[in-house]
């Protein structure tokens, strides 16, 4: 399988996909859900898992999942994000990266559940000062077979539904990854208000969780790792979103009539949204690379991580910004969708790393 | 002919029938003139091309077959079914008396083309071109400017788009012709570029005599045949340049993968190697150049990763719409990197020459890049292509339409550089 090369099974995948967004999430359910005390429809997270697998997607087999890689999640990621789904499959997928490949006797029950659908994850990496890297993470994590958690985590993705928290946290030997129930006691948390309602976010306070570590001691290679990983998923989600935004605004560029001719015979309008479309291909291509990349342990990816999660946050947030445009008056009123993939690019752009700080961390991993 | 030949042939019979044909032809270090003429005369120069007119007749498929025969036999392939976008015009347009007189000479390299479509006033708008052929008897007289004509000194030939009616719309009014570059009133002078080369030139056309035996397809159809021959130039870049064409496909594949393997992370983009010349400038700590090097990498990268995906999709039989995007997005790396390079360099990229030869590599990069902004349709043009070819938007009424040209508004018919 070689890079760019899609298979017939990833059509099928993007296919079966496409058809259960459209029909589970039209924009009415979208903004039902925005509106919703929480996002997650446990019958629905249910049988997304029973009819299409999803949850379990990435899961390895032995735990009740297919067993697909990066090239896959790519894929469905892509397909939930052009239509701006809520809820935390992504949040869940994230935190299933960080159990792959664990120990069994501490993940097996965390992955089979995930893939069963019976359980909802997130990954708490940021905190107050909004730092999505090792260095900002001040969460302490004291112990040696027992490990309790103690700091305030933040931005948490679906962070009040998830039923399993991985949470970063600094040890003496550096930050490692731990598990946290989401039961568990002395562990609180509370809704942040946020710009973009189709991702809800939270604040977590753990005041000596007991918590399992994930990851071993070590130079963080392991927390690094996962960051890729983390940055590729999300960056398939923004190319999605961004070809959809795109989309919209064609389509409204052909059938708006001003001075007697439809907006997109202008060359002002024509232009913009040709620029946009090499914008957005070039995402596409940025995220399934990455993609690839991670299913072949190419050691490109380090490169290709940061580089894609900027370039398809700034590509998102620059089509949604002229899919406003394109729409003129009409995007200013709530009821028109435009406004929320502008919401979803501008706030997604700063979660899992600014394009700012991912474009830095390019500059050093390329020599600089 | 005795073999199997045509459209049928299967690759085993082909492969043997050139490894048959090379074994008696073909010695190790050989080549030069009679090697050719033997070549061209025997089908496998041009293997897509008809039995009669110097091909095999065979599936374009095939091409690839025909080029690992002659490599492995240590021979240099051929195809000039591809790259003879002169021959490959006049074997569609042409007469079968045109085809004999034109296609060997060409075929032989005793004649050369040139293209004399652009004028001064007819860039972006080639079809608004004022060049007049005026038919007297069985000539035409022709007279105009033609302009950004590249090989025009070294050609024998060109070919000629120009106008012979003036009372119909500007696209119905034009006629093709093959003319050759020897005759009375034809004075091609260089264009001094920015660039201080002369790769272009100027060609005027003051009452030239054409032969109408020289005239490619009808009178007043010439707009046709120069999409045919602006497909087989289209033919040649995607040979050469990446692209989604079959031919690249079938025959590059392996030289793709590997180039894609060598190439991606150069960084000679605006005339150096940046991350270099922030490395040797000491900027590469600097916050702000680690932004422009990073974005400009970005856009390096994602264009190449497109090339790829653009392969992958023609690979799988879908026309990507990805290979339409390469030419803007070029010119965005070009020109973005000529300001990467020019801020690395700082006051130093003022100077030129020998004084500072990275900082006149730069500068010549600066002026390159608009051959890629503007050679080959403007920026602004890839933009109305994507919006209306590939996202179907509607194109922008036009005031010259079914307007007689005689009518329409024109830009200034001349302008002489002294």
């Amino acid at each position: 399988m070689g890079t760019f090369e899609f298979t017939e099974d990833h059509e099928a995948l993007r296919a079966s996909v496409r058809g259960f967004v459209e029909e589970t999430f039209p924009e009415t359910e979208v903004r039902r859900l925005m509106a919703a005390p929480t996002p997650l429809e446990r019958s629905v997270w249910e049988r997304m898992a029973r009819e299409l697998g999803l949850q379990g997607l990435i899961v390895p087999e032995e735990y009740g999942g297919a067993g697909a890689g990066a090239v896959e999640l790519a894929i469905v990621l892509e397909e939930f994000g052009r239509r701006l789904v809520p809820g935390p499959f992504l949040s869940t997928a994230l935190a299933t990266l960080t159990l792959i490949g664990g120990d069994p006797a501490v993940t097996a029950d965390h992955l089979e559940g995930i893939a069963a659908g019976r359980v909802v994850a997130t990954v708490a990496l940021a905190e107050e000062d909004g730092g999505w890297d090792a260095s900002g993470v001040r969460c302490e994590a004291a112990g040696e077979d027992e490990w309790r958690l103690t700091g305030t985590k933040s931005f948490v993705p679906d962070g009040m539904d998830a039923d399993l928290l991985v949470v970063a946290a600094r040890t003496d030997a550096g930050v490692r990854l731990f598990a946290v129930d989401g039961g568990a006691d002395g562990l609180a948390r509370e809704e942040l208000d946020v710009f973009d309602l189709t991702r809800r976010l939270a604040r977590v306070r753990l005041d000596g969780v007991a918590a399992t570590p994930l990851t071993a001691t070590g130079d963080g290679s392991e927390f690094d790792r996962f960051l890729d990983a983390a940055r590729l998923a999300v960056a398939a989600e923004q190319a999605g979103g961004a070809d959809f935004a795109l989309a919209m605004a064609v389509a409204y560029a052909k059938e708006r009539v001003q001075f007697g001719r439809a907006i997109g015979s202008f060359q002002a309008i024509k232009h913009m949204c040709a620029d946009a479309f090499v914008d957005v291909e070039s995402a596409r291509s940025a995220a399934y690379y990455g993609a690839w990349a991670i299913a072949a342990g190419s050691p490109e990816t380090a490169a290709v991580a940061p580089l894609a999660k900027a370039f398809c946050s700034d590509v998102f947030f620059e089509t949604a910004r002229t899919n406003m445009q394109v729409h003129g008056g009409i995007s200013f009123t709530y009821e028109h969708p435009a406004h929320l993939y502008y919401r979803r690019a501008k706030s997604g752009a700063q979660l899992w790393g600014s394009p700012t700080a991912q474009r830095d961390l390019l500059a050093t991993r390329i020599g600089l | 002919m005795t073999e199997t030949a045509g459209a049928a042939a299967s690759e085993e019979q082909v492969r043997a029938q050139v490894a048959a044909w090379l074994a008696e032809n073909w010695r190790p270090g050989g080549g030069g003139p009679q090697w050719r003429e033997r070549l061209i005369d025997s089908g496998w120069a041009a293997p897509t091309w008809p039995v009669e007119w110097f091909g095999r007749g065979l599936h374009r498929d095939m091409r690839r077959v025909v080029a690992e025969e002659f490599t492995r036999a240590g021979a240099k392939p051929v195809a000039l079914d591809v790259t003879q976008l002169f021959a490959n015009t006049i074997l569609a347009h042409g007469t079968d008396d045109q085809k004999r007189e034109f296609v060997r000479p060409l075929a032989l390299g005793e004649h050369r083309g040139c293209l004399l479509y652009s004028e001064p006033g007819a860039g972006s708008d080639l079809a608004a071109l004022q060049t007049r052929a005026d038919r007297d008897g069985d000539t035409w007289i022709v007279s105009g400017q033609k302009v950004w004509t590249s090989g025009a000194r070294e050609a024998t030939h060109g070919f000629l788009i120009a106008r012979t009616d003036w009372d119909v719309p500007k696209h119905r009014g034009l006629t093709f012709f093959w003319i050759p570059l020897d005759r009375p009133g034809v004075d091609i002078r260089p264009i001094h570029q920015v660039t201080g080369g002369s790769e272009f030139n100027e060609v005027f056309l003051t009452d030239v005599v054409v032969a109408d035996s020289h005239r490619l397809g009808e009178v007043d159809n010439g707009w046709r045949v120069l999409q045919t021959a602006l497909g087989f130039e289209r033919l040649i870049m995607g040979a050469a340049a990446g692209g989604s064409s079959e031919q690249r496909r079938r025959a590059g594949r392996k030289d793709t993968a590997k180039a894609d393997r060598q190439s991606p992370w150069t960084r000679k983009i605006g005339g150096a190697d940046y991350i270099e010349l922030a490395k040797t400038t000491g900027k590469a700590g600097d916050p702000v150049t680690r932004q422009e090097i990073a974005r400009l990498y970005t856009l390096e990268k994602v264009n190449a990763w497109n090339g790829m995906r653009a392969r992958a999709d023609s690979g799988r039989g879908a026309a990507s719409p990805l290979a339409s995007i390469g030419k803007l997005a070029m010119s965005r790396i070009v020109h973005t990197g000529v300001k990467v390079t020019t801020d690395l360099l700082g006051t130093a990229s003022v100077l030129d020459g020998d004084e500072d030869p990275v900082a006149a590599e730069v500068n010549r990069s600066s002026f390159a890049a608009f051959v890629t902004s503007i050679g080959g349709g403007t920026d602004q043009i890839q933009r109305n292509i994507i919006g209306e070819r590939i996202l179907g938007l509607p194109k922008e009424p036009e005031v010259d339409r079914d307007v007689p040209f005689r009518d329409v508004r024109k830009a200034r018919a001349t302008r002489r550089f002294s």
